[in-house]
């Protein structure tokens, strides 16, 4: 057993359990995490330019005036409309906009904000209003003003294909293009959730490059699928809304803001036959049950509201949440190393640190390990572990080399 | 506690309500120093020849130097006067347009259309207050905060490439103004929302209430405008603060019952019509902040000439007596509502007849009674507007899409006839033009091309051209100006400016969307700075008070716009560059790949490294095992 145990290998076994404390303290001390559900923004999207795509600027509207009725002010909405249907010539309803042959609902009422339209709806607009890159000329209203708290819904439509969406029939979004921009989002903490809804042909495909945390995708078709649209309006001339969508707004016709209907409900609400296309939802990103969360959250500025008894309770129950997690360090021998390796973080951090995690880390390192690994999301903190995993290789080979 | 506290801000609020009435009642008795913000709202309602229906609606917000209560407003739009603060904008006109207006049948030369006639698109310039290096930065960000305002892309006029500097020709002339059109942008409802949201009733209550969405945008012609003066940073020693006048310029085709109903002989019968059934709505009072609320009714020179209404020698008595038999049951014509006051124009030196309006107070009326206007024609009546002195059209001459070339003609009118027999006894009478003509940048103008016809007869240029200037366009950088005074005899039937161009090409990402639609080249501007278009209504002390008719009496030259010019540019095909180089990289890899395949293949050398290095993976993992087993048995032997 002396033998077995040589003084090289007891060293590397020491060092293990230290590299996972430091990769598990970096992982939790993600500020994000612990952000609050602070407000809704909805950025809203028409790419298609050009009469006969009458129904992208009526997907867009329904969408708009959803989000409006179900609590989203105009200010915290981004819409985005690339051509004029309203008051085109071609028009026979001016300044009116219909999603359905029956014209009951004038989609363009007497309050439409519109923040880009015409030539201003560009990939190079669309990127810059979500990673918030613009000229500082730019008015407020042009700005996506979200913060590590929002809820975000980015809804586009117009004609897309394998992992792109056609701009105004010149420039294409593509899914690398939307997964970098999310990404620089995350890394800016300008969103807390996100919900990307696409109506195009093979929307799936847009998807397949996302990898930031806090992403929830649903797209109206998969690969190798048409979208088709709902049906058409003989007096308008032309088809007048998509068919995920119509059915997307038959959801929510149903609902006041006050419901608690869940996203898992809306996405099974999608039938495939009416659809003429498989609805496709991509949730690996979100962590959160689908059961449990209320559309409101991305579709309605619903806050959740928190009952304190004094002024200002909330603050002062952070703090002393914050004083609780330096008690339980201190109580802890096995934490004084731990401890340095925090004073070097950022002060600001250090509130953020899971207690529970920590004391599970203190008692069984592998346990912990394991835990952290099935959450692991992130890619930094993979390779942490990829790099932990190296080692036990590292030895084995060592010690048969020699 | 709801309940207890809901009649005190009911009481406050009547309280502050009843403050605010009396308080912009006796307003304009306070003394010059203490000015206080006032709103006007008025309608303007004149019947045009070819059936149709002008509305215009004029309202007015002024505030006093902030000097005398800081940022402060009650009424004035606060976005406004942070703009004007913030930019030092002296002076501004924004002006959003669809359609064209008709100046052969809906008039030239009165003063709603030379001044709120304007161009398809969006039209603004500005006038600065900074130094002259300050000057592209403001204008810049106050074409971002305007586009962010009014929800339209007007920061497109921000590149150096879309806006100008006019010199001298343009109206507020001054070196710090700047001058931009962006012709193709649509106009529509989300424009008008934040227009009226600067109107401290918004569209809820008063003459605004008029304004649906769908029966405004169904018209010929709609034109919003807005305007501020401020002068507040002058030097000079008047002192009124900003004044924002708004206009909303509408020609809207009536469309009662009855017109249908008539016979064919009766087709030309002017259409009767009502404010319900052009607008669908009612005024149901007015906007209790307004100082004055009030409709007119404007019959035309060439309506009330038609009509044999009196004129000059008789008419004064008339209008004193206000007899009804004469004015609103007269036999053309039937007004469902009596005018509370009548108006009659003061002469003019350049027409024979007089207009008349007829002014309705829109404070009597209430919810239980609102007041809506119709009126009723009994009889047919046709007449023809008051047209500018020569009518100007602009065309594009030429084919294919190499060169081309743009021509603006000028045609005389029946104005210009009358004008010419009142001047025809000193020989040497003259027509002053002015002619403001910019070019994008890609539209490559040959200025040493200009020539003048007149009378369809080539002439030489330095005959009839008194002063030019010209700045030439710079690629990507400015758009081509050119500013011309003609003088042309008062006997000329036509005249002709015509300059040749050739066209540029673009880079290929800055081709818009569509650019198979062609290129706009924005309207020219032609003046005739020696013609006044106003309009002096009867000395009234009520008139000063009026800021319509008051704007009417101002003397603004007339002002007509041309048509846009759509020049088609060759546009490439871009699918090219993808298609060329993917053909390019398929050839070239099957051409170099096979080639070097068969140069360096050697077949034999192959198979045996092939071979050696099978040999050489099979030796390897047995090798190892050996080790690890030899090892662990080691071990093992130690340990026991």
């Amino acid at each position: 057993m002396e033998t077995f145990i040589n003084p090289k290998s007891l060293f590397h076994l020491l060092l293990l359990p230290c590299l996972l404390l430091y990769s598990s303290i970096a992982y939790n001390s993600s500020p994000v995490e612990a952000a609050m559900h602070t407000n809704n923004w909805a950025v809203l999207v028409c790419t298609s330019r050009f009469w006969f795509n009458y129904r992208h600027m009526a997907n867009t509207l329904s969408l708009y005036r959803t989000v409006k009725r179900l609590g989203i002010p105009d200010e915290r909405i981004i819409l985005m409309l690339a051509d004029d249907m309203a008051c085109n010539t071609r028009n026979k309803y001016p300044a009116q906009v219909f999603n359905n042959e029956n014209h009951r609902l004038n989609l363009y009422g007497d309050n439409v904000e519109v923040d880009y339209r015409g030539y201003e709806v560009t990939v190079e607009n669309f990127l810059r209003v979500l990673t918030g890159r613009h000229e500082t000329a730019v008015p407020r209203s042009k700005r996506l003003l979200s913060d590590e708290g929002s809820h975000i819904l980015l809804y586009m439509t117009g004609h897309g294909g394998d992992e792109f969406l056609k701009f105004q029939d010149s420039e294409e979004l593509q899914s690398h293009d939307l997964a970098d921009a999310v990404k620089q989002m995350k890394e800016k903490h300008r969103f807390k959730e996100l919900l990307i809804m696409v109506d195009t042909c093979q929307a799936a495909t847009l998807f397949n490059q996302l990898q930031s945390p806090g992403v929830l995708a649903i797209g109206s078709s998969m690969k190798g699928e048409n979208s088709y649209s709902h049906h058409l309006d003989s007096d308008v001339g032309v088809s007048v809304v998509d068919r995920f969508t119509y059915y997307t707004l038959a959801f929510f016709e149903r609902l006041n803001i006050y419901d608690n209907a869940s996203l898992s409900s809306l996405f099974s609400s999608y039938n495939p036959s009416l659809l003429m296309s498989t609805a496709y939802y991509r949730k690996d990103l979100y962590k959160r049950r689908l059961e449990e969360v209320p559309v409101t959250n991305f579709f309605g500025s619903v806050m959740e509201t928190i009952h304190t008894d004094a002024a200002y309770k909330a603050l002062s129950r952070r703090n002393s949440g914050r004083f609780e997690d330096e008690m339980s360090l201190d109580q802890s021998v096995h934490h004084i190393k731990r401890r340095m390796l925090i004073k070097v973080n950022d002060g600001d951090e250090i509130h953020d640190i899971n207690p529970e995690g920590e004391e599970g880390a203190s008692k069984c390192p592998w346990s912990t390990f394991r835990k952290k690994f099935q959450k692991a999301e992130n890619v930094d903190s993979l390779l942490n572990y990829g790099l932990v995993a190296m080692i036990p290789l590292l030895v084995i080979s060592t010690w048969l080399v020699q | 506690m709801v309940l207890l506290q809901r009649p005190h801000i009911l009481l406050l609020l009547i309280d502050t309500h009843q403050f605010l009435q009396c308080w912009i009642a006796f307003g304009s008795a306070n003394e010059e120093g203490q000015q206080q913000e006032e709103f006007s709202e008025e309608l303007l309602v004149k019947p045009l020849p070819d059936h149709k229906l002008l509305a215009h609606f004029h309202f007015q917000s002024s505030a006093p130097p902030s000097t005398s209560n800081g940022c402060h407003h009650h009424l004035f739009p606060k976005a406004i006067s942070q703009l004007v603060q913030k930019f030092r904008v002296k002076e501004m006109e924004l002006s959003f347009t669809q359609g064209r207006w008709n100046y052969e049948s809906w008039g030239g030369f009165d003063p709603i259309s030379s001044s709120n006639a304007k161009p398809p698109g969006v039209e603004l310039w500005a006038v600065f207050d900074v130094p002259q290096h300050h000057i592209d930065a403001s204008w810049k960000n106050l074409t971002h905060t305007l586009s962010g305002l009014f929800c339209a892309s007007i920061n497109f006029l921000e590149s150096t490439a879309t806006y100008s500097t006019p010199e001298w020709s343009f109206p507020p002339a001054s070196g710090n103004v700047r001058y931009g059109t962006f012709p193709c942008e649509a106009v529509c409802t989300e424009n008008l929302t934040p227009w009226l949201r600067l109107l401290p009733c918004r569209d809820k209550a008063g003459i605004a209430l008029l304004l649906d969405r769908p029966s405004l945008y169904r018209g010929f012609y709609h034109s919003q405008r807005l305007h501020l003066t401020s002068t507040e940073s002058s030097s000079e020693g008047i002192d009124s603060g900003i004044i924002l006048e708004q206009t909303l310029t509408v020609v809207l085709q009536p469309n009662s019952e009855r017109a249908i109903e008539v016979h064919a002989s009766e087709k030309h019968v002017q259409p009767s019509w009502s404010l319900s059934s052009i607008f669908g709505k009612q005024v149901s009072g007015r906007c209790v902040l307004a100082k004055s609320s009030s409709v007119y009714l404007l019959l035309d020179r060439g309506l009330v000439a038609e009509l044999k209404f009196p004129n000059k020698e008789n008419g004064k008595s008339a209008a004193n007596g206000l007899t009804s038999e004469n004015f609103w049951s007269n036999p053309s014509f039937e007004l469902s509502v009596n005018p509370d006051r009548i108006f009659l124009e003061e002469s003019s030196s350049h027409s024979k007849s007089l207009s008349i309006l007829y002014m309705f107070q829109v404070e009597k009326y209430s919810e239980s009674e609102p007041f809506d206007i119709g009126l009723m024609w009994k009889v047919p009546v046709a007449w023809l507007c008051q047209q500018t002195p020569l009518h100007a059209s602009r065309f594009l001459m030429g084919s294919g899409n190499e060169r081309g070339a743009i021509a603006i003609s000028l045609k005389s009118t029946q104005f210009t006839e009358g004008f010419m027999s009142a001047n025809s006894k000193d020989g040497s009478c003259e027509l002053r033009v002015d002619v403001f003509q910019v070019v994008p940048w890609y539209v490559k103008v040959y200025f040493h091309s200009l020539r003048v016809f007149v009378d369809q007869q080539p002439r030489a240029v330095s005959d009839f051209i008194e002063k030019i200037h010209v700045s030439p366009s710079k690629d990507k950088m400015s758009p081509g100006v050119m500013e011309v005074v003609l003088k042309l005899p008062c006997r000329v039937n036509t005249a002709a400016l015509t300059i040749e161009f050739d066209k540029g090409f673009l880079r290929i990402d800055e081709y818009p969307p569509d650019a198979n639609q062609g290129f706009d080249i924005p309207s020219a501007i032609i003046s005739f700075p020696n013609f006044h278009a106003s309009m002096v209504f009867l000395e009234d002390d009520s008139l000063n008070r009026s800021p319509l008719l008051s704007k009417f009496q101002d003397k603004c030259p007339v002002m007509s716009y041309t048509e846009v010019l759509l020049v088609p540019l060759t546009t490439p095909d871009f699918s090219m560059p993808y298609n060329v180089s993917t053909i390019k990289c398929t050839v070239f890899a099957l051409y170099f790949g096979s080639l070097l395949n068969v140069l360096q293949r050697r077949v034999a050398e192959e198979e045996r490294f092939l071979k050696a290095k099978a040999a050489k993976k099979t030796g390897r993992l047995p090798l190892l095992l050996s080790k690890l087993s030899a090892k662990l048995r080691g071990s093992g032997i130690n340990q026991d």
